[in-house]
């Protein structure tokens, strides 16, 4: 979260907007990549509480099963999407 | 004809003429009824078979109806055994006509043969009596019936006869009396006569003739008869005279047919004074004759001398020749009788009377010539006159038509000679008016060459005079556009040099505002004054084409911007400097972390690192280098690179204008060198 901050300051300009500045894209990405793991995490999370409630007795671990899901899902997205990214500079290049 | 001659013969005019006439009359009326009437007297007569018949139709006429019946029934019942075997299959006639044989003489020999016989008299009388009634009465009506009544049937001509006396006597009482009367006379001294004289069929002949022509044969007969009354005794010499006097009259009617109507005025007159006449003559000669043979015994004289023939001096006309005929004939008749004596007297008065009307004709006739030829005369001289004037007037008629003709003639000559004149002088005219036309064709076209050739001459005049005055002018024009080309190349200079201060003017101001403004700001009204200025200077076109157009349009951002912004994307660079070349989270989370705790370095740095990089841009860029800045910043290459990306376009951009300044200016200069 800290490193969002400088990005919203360095937009005082008006075209940030509609195109991110070339020295934001790396927090950008950081930024999709967090808020992915909060949203998936938590779908986890509220499915493994509702396996927990309904088939497991109200036991803890299919919450933890289901948050374990959502991270790992987010993850995998952010790596991907880092890697892609590299792959187009690396055309560029 | 033969009949009635005979008749006369018998009776001597006793046969009433009207009988006659009133016979013909009916003839036609009544001839079909009797004809069948006669027929049917005729087959009554002849057949007495008939006598069967009559007395079976008289008696039994009650009777007649019931016989049939018996007869019928009685042969039947007879006849049957009888003739059965002979004769069946042809009953019907074979059984019928035998019946009435027997049955009708059983029934009147009953009654009496002698009451049939006095039956059958009676009616034979009786029909005999009517037969001949009808006879005689039609035999009054048709001709040839008569003919053959009076032939064929005893005592038919008395009955006949004695009917048409009682007729006759019924019309004419007074006369019918006097004829019968006197006819018993004249018949019986008839018969002595006729062998003498032989004047007796002359009589019958007058007689046929007077029938001819009615109202003259009247007359004849009233004459005849008051002869016969007065003179009964003396036959002889009557016959002549009447003869005479009936010749007379019968050839008058002739004359009448031939002669013309001149003649037949005069001749009327002189008939109606002969008939008038001879009866008279016939009466007072009669007595004289009569006398003569009394007194005249030596009159034996004249039969040794037979009366001389007449001849009538000029018996050229034809009825003077007939009368002179006639007369001759009764002279020749007297001379055979050798009664020349007796009646010589008469004779000569007649011969007399005749040589008389002889003369008398040919004095009529000779006058009457002479009135024609005085009349033929008078028409041929009013003919010759008529012609005169006609052959006249037609001379007259061909004279003035021969004059009228002469003069149309004259006057329609005269008349084409009056047309000919007047169309020769129209082409006499026409040619002239030709000619003269000609000729004023001639003259307009000379004076047309002539005009012409006037113009050409003036046309060379005018042309010469003109080029060596062109001549001049244009040596003069030439002078002046060579003064004016050095005006021009005097102003073009002044232009040129105008132009160059502007150019210097305008990039300088444009210089001016980029390193005026303290932010980023557009400068293109300060480009496009330059670029007017400039006026299509290559050099300076493609100068400010150089510049990107968002340079421009935005502005550039300073150098205080730049370095700032250099600050930032150099902490981002170095936050991504350790990532290996295919990074993933986990790289990227520890460059992350590891940069932090690295080193940093100053001023000029030697390396190939991104840390060193950076520092050697930082120190080039405070410096104020900003190519050099640009050029160590282009050597990053990964994702250090594609961060410092933007800010590399920036320097770029300011970079670009300043070279594009420079060469501008440098341009202004040159043009500036160039107009010195």
């Amino acid at each position: 979260m800290a490193d969002t901050a400088p990005a919203t300051t360095t937009s005082p300009t008006s075209r940030a907007v509609s195109r991110p500045v070339s020295e934001a894209l790396l927090n950008e990405k950081w930024d999709r990549c967090f808020s992915n793991l909060i949203i998936k995490s938590s779908l986890g999370l509220g499915f493994g509480v509702v396996f927990s409630v309904l088939l497991f007795k109200r036991r803890a671990w299919p919450a933890f099963v289901g948050v374990g899901f959502g991270a790992g899902r987010a993850y995998e997205e952010c790596n991907s999407s880092l890697k892609q990214a590299a792959k187009e500079i690396r055309k560029q290049a | 004809m033969l009949r009635t001659s005979i008749r006369s013969v018998r009776a001597l005019g006793s046969r009433p003429a009207a009988a006659v006439a009133g016979r013909q009359w009916q003839a036609s009326a009544a001839r079909r009824a009797v004809v069948s009437g006669q027929r049917f007297y005729a087959d009554d007569k002849k057949p007495v078979v008939d006598e069967a018949k009559l007395p079976a139709a008289e008696t039994l006429t009650a009777p007649t109806t019931p016989p049939p019946p018996p007869p019928q029934t009685t042969p039947a019942a007879t006849i049957t055994p009888e003739q059965a075997p002979l004769t069946p299959p042809a009953p019907g006639p074979a059984v019928v006509p035998p019946p009435p044989p027997p049955v009708a003489p059983i029934v009147p020999k009953k009654k009496g043969f002698f009451r049939r016989l006095r039956n059958f008299l009676l009616k034979l009388v009786l029909l005999g009596v009517l037969g001949f009634g009808g006879g005689v009465w039609y035999s009054r009506i048709n001709d040839n019936f008569h003919d053959f009544f009076t032939q064929y049937v005893p005592y038919g001509e008395e009955a006949v006869l004695y009917l048409e006396e009682l007729d006759f006597r019924k019309r004419f009482p007074n006369v019918a009396n006097r004829v019968t009367g006197r006819r018993a006379d004249t018949a019986s001294e008839q018969v002595s006569i006729p062998a003498q004289s032989g004047a007796s069929w002359r009589v019958a002949d007058g007689d046929h003739a007077g029938r001819q022509s009615s109202g003259v044969a009247q007359k004849v007969v009233a004459a005849k008869d008051a002869v016969k009354d007065t003179v009964k005794d003396i036959v002889k010499p009557e016959p002549a005279a009447v003869t005479k006097a009936k010749k007379e009259t019968a050839a008058l009617p002739k004359v009448e047919a031939k002669d013309a109507a001149l003649e037949k005025k005069v001749k009327g007159v002189e008939e109606k004074k002969e008939v008038a006449v001879i009866p008279a003559a016939a009466t007072s000669s009669k007595p004289k004759e009569f006398r003569a043979p009394d007194v005249n015994e030596p009159s034996v004289w004249p039969p040794a001398s037979p009366i001389d023939p007449l001849s009538v001096p000029h018996a050229d006309d034809a009825i003077v020749q007939q009368l002179v005929h006639m007369l001759n004939d009764i002279i020749t008749v007297i001379n055979y009788d050798g009664a020349a004596d007796k009646y010589s007297q008469t004779i000569w008065k007649a011969k007399d009377e005749v040589s008389k009307v002889g003369e008398r004709i040919l004095s009529i006739k000779s006058a009457a010539e002479e009135e024609a030829a005085k009349q033929v005369k008078a028409r041929i001289d009013s003919f010759d006159k008529h012609a005169n004037d006609l052959v006249s007037r037609l001379e007259a008629i061909m004279l003035a038509q021969e004059q009228q003709w002469r003069q149309e003639f004259e006057a329609e000559v005269e008349r084409l000679k009056h047309n000919y004149d007047d169309k020769i002088k129209l082409i006499q005219e026409r040619e002239q008016k030709l000619s003269e036309q000609k000729l004023q064709n001639k003259l307009l076209e000379q004076a047309v060459e002539l005009q012409r050739q006037f113009s050409r001459d003036i046309k060379k005049h005018v042309e010469e005079e003109r080029e060596g005055r062109l001549g001049r002018i244009e040596s003069l024009s030439r002078a002046v556009s060579e003064l004016e080309k050095l005006t021009t190349g005097l102003n073009e200079v002044v232009d040129t040099n105008l132009r160059t201060q502007q150019l210097h003017v305008a990039v300088e101001a444009v210089r001016a505002s980029l390193e005026d403004a303290h932010h980023p700001r557009p400068f293109i009204k300060e480009l496009v004054a330059l670029k007017e200025i400039a006026a299509d200077d290559p050099v300076v076109d493609a100068a400010i084409a150089s510049i990107h157009p968002s340079a421009y349009q935005r502005g550039i951002s300073t150098s205080a911007e730049l370095i700032d912004r250099f600050r930032r994307v150099a902490a981002e660079v170095r936050k991504a400097s350790l990532l290996p070349e295919d990074a993933g989270v986990a790289s990227h989370a520890s460059s992350y972390l590891l940069s932090k705790v690295m080193f940093k370095k100053q001023g000029l740095a030697a390396g190939d690192d991104v840390e060193s990089i950076l520092t050697r841009t930082q120190t080039f860029l405070e410096e104020g280098d900003l190519d050099n800045a640009a050029r160590e910043m282009n050597t990053l290459g990964g994702w250090a690179k594609t961060l410092s990306r933007d800010w590399l376009s920036e320097v770029r951009k300011v970079l670009e204008v300043q070279q594009a300044l420079d060469v501008i200016t440098t341009e202004a200069r040159l043009q500036s060198l160039k107009v010195e």
